[in-house]
């Protein structure tokens, strides 16, 4: 079959690879029907997180029709349409069982690297390199799905291939963030990152009881997106100061909620951002946090700061004296998937959330490499390129 | 004469340093080294799986089960009530077989002497409730010696056993918890055969000795 491999730092290719078989009992193989670029493939394409291997298939956020199922599989049969978490779960062990899937005891068979690097292995991670357990990604024609009762869910009908894809990721990610702020009603949300996941953050906290929704970022085009679909408000960082801006929305008390929605690789202007840049390009620190600076120091006193981008490793001049004394509440992680998935399916269902619109370059697997580079140049308006495994 | 002095300056600095490293590092490893009592080197290991004790033992002795989970690096055969035969093949291969003994000493624990194999082990395994509704806490204590030559050479770092005691851990709460061990070995790539079997070794390094 056809997969978009990894080559080397900044280099894709597509190649052609053996096809995946069921390895154990409660194993699906998947027939890949669309399999989204997400901003977190960038940093191990770019070498930040140095835990890939050459021939690597990418690719963690997809859905598909399922073609094969292990013998202890019950819930999924042939035939069936489904999403597919990105973060693999066992269903059986304590995090599991406390729906904290993405801290799954049992789903990554290389644990060691995680726990040096982090005092203990999180879950494993569908194409998300050997510090994610290994397992080939969904920017294939075919993928195999370990614990599938627990990771696939079937897909209401009527529901286009390009706009459910997004419930494997973009949207629990962005659903979880918008959780970990613990909304009452009436708050203020800022979200620093218009992309996928920030788009989606901010239609959860709407969902969730947010008065006002800020969205924070530079790219014109992504935030009258964010502007024109949700309703928010935006600030483009690159124009305005950010922190002054936010203060003066909210009357001086700041957001009640900061969410992250970034990453390692974060932007920003200035002689600092600089800094940043070529440290991190000298791998001399592993993590720009840009955002999360600032979003702690925009959060209001007591308010609670949510990191869904993905960090990797270290971070400078983290302001920790600023969080201390504002008595701020930080949450983070990977998403929850099989935790959200299902409640996501069934609000697409009615049309409360329509992440279809993220899809913006629908594209075949041959074009993948072109696709990541449209992606993370922010060419034409792309929010996500949506990649098309199956030969039209 | 000063060029002299300064030669003999820079060399004494050097050797402090390097005997500074040295002991720094000696003392390094002698903290990740198991503890030695009564000349075997003895290491505890533990870990929590999700499940109440009856049911951690009933997989013990839910032969069908056993079997299964143990069917690629181990045999058993029941030699009375109290007492097994288990026959294993090294983990890492290399084609050294290990019989061991194996007697349940009560309720929730058990012993075992390898009787024989390339190293005198022996261990005790002990299960105790875990608090907060956690399920059930394996508590391992393991023993080995390794002969004097090896020893005096300083050639034993002493882990290996450690490590295979670390992933029969993990393989056991995986397959009482999630029914399988979870491999990705045989995953797809773009990879050559050479890249794969160099992949291969790396995964094999990521996987041995690792806790949840």
């Amino acid at each position: 079959m056809r997969a978009l491999c990894w080559e080397g730092v900044r280099k894709l290719a597509v190649r052609d690879v053996p096809e995946p078989s069921i390895r154990a009992a409660r194993d699906i193989i998947v027939k890949v029907r669309a399999s989204s670029v997400c901003g977190s493939d960038l940093h191990l394409i770019n070498g930040f997180l140095p835990a890939m291997r050459e021939g690597d298939i990418l690719g963690h956020e997809f859905m598909g029709e399922v073609v094969e199922t292990g013998p202890d599989v019950q819930r999924l049969k042939v035939g069936d349409r489904v999403v597919v978490g990105s973060v693999v779960a066992c269903g059986g062990c304590w995090y599991c069982r406390t729906e904290q899937y993405s801290l799954c005891d049992n789903s990554n068979p290389q644990p060691v690297f995680t726990e040096k690097l982090w005092g203990h292995a999180p879950a494993g991670i569908l194409g998300y390199s050997h510090a994610a357990g290994g397992y080939a990604g969904s920017h294939a024609e075919y993928i195999r799905v370990p614990f599938g009762d627990v990771g696939a869910f079937t897909v209401p009908d009527g529901v286009p291939d390009d706009s459910v894809v997004f419930a494997s990721d973009a949207m629990p990610t962005g659903w979880m963030a918008a959780d970990f702020c613990g909304l009452k009603g009436g708050e203020v949300v800022a979200v620093w990152g218009a992309g996928g996941v920030g788009q989606m953050a901010a239609r959860a906290a709407q969902i969730l009881g947010a008065e006002r929704v800020v969205v924070i970022d530079r790219l014109p085009e992504r935030l009258r997106t964010a502007a024109d679909r949700l309703g928010v408000e935006t600030i483009n960082y690159a124009e305005t100061d950010v922190l002054e801006a936010l203060r003066e929305m909210t009357a001086g008390r700041g957001p009640d909620a900061c969410i992250e929605a970034v990453g390692m690789e974060s932007h920003d202007v200035g002689p600092v951002y600089a800094y940043d840049k070529a440290k991190q390009t000298a791998r001399l620190t592993t993590d720009r946090p840009t955002s999360v600076r600032q979003a702690i120091m925009a959060c209001r006193k007591g308010g609670t700061v949510s990191i869904v981008g993905v960090y990797g490793g270290l971070v400078d001049k983290f302001p920790l004296g600023a969080a201390m004394n504002k008595a701020l509440v930080l949450r983070m992680g990977q998403m929850h998937a099989q935790r959200y998935i299902p409640m996501l399916l069934d609000r697409i269902a009615i049309g409360e959330i329509d992440p279809g619109y993220l899809a913006t370059h629908p594209m075949s697997l041959e074009d993948g490499a072109r696709g990541y580079e449209i992606f993370e140049k922010k060419e034409d308006g792309c929010l996500r390129t949506v990649l098309h495994p199956q030969p039209a | 004469m000063t060029s002299n002095t300064t030669r003999w300056a820079l060399a004494g600095a050097a050797t402090v340093t390097v005997l500074g490293a040295g002991r720094v590092m000696a003392r390094r490893r002698r903290r990740h080294q198991p503890e030695r009592k009564d000349g075997w080197y003895v290491v505890h290991r533990g870990i929590t799986v999700d499940r109440p004790v009856d049911a951690v033992i009933g997989f013990w002795t839910d032969r069908e089960r056993l079997d299964r989970g143990l069917a690629e690096w181990a045999t058993l055969e029941q030699l009375d009530d109290t007492r097994w035969r288990c026959v294993a093949g090294d983990p890492a291969g290399g084609g050294t077989e290990w019989r061991a003994e194996i007697t349940v000493d009560g309720p929730g624990r058990l012993s075992w002497r390898v009787t024989d194999g390339p190293v005198a082990q022996q261990g005790r395994v002990e299960l105790v409730p875990a608090p907060q509704d956690r399920g059930t806490e394996i508590r391992a204590e393991l023993r080995w010696r390794s002969g004097p030559v090896r020893r005096a050479l300083g050639l034993t770092t002493g882990t290996d056993p450690d490590l295979g005691l670390r992933d029969a851990l993990r393989r056991i709460k995986s397959l009482i918890e999630a029914g399988q061990m979870i491999e990705t070995r045989h995953d797809p790539s773009g990879r050559s055969p050479e890249q794969e079997e160099a992949t291969d070794k790396m995964r094999e390094k990521l996987a041995t000795g690792g806790r949840p």
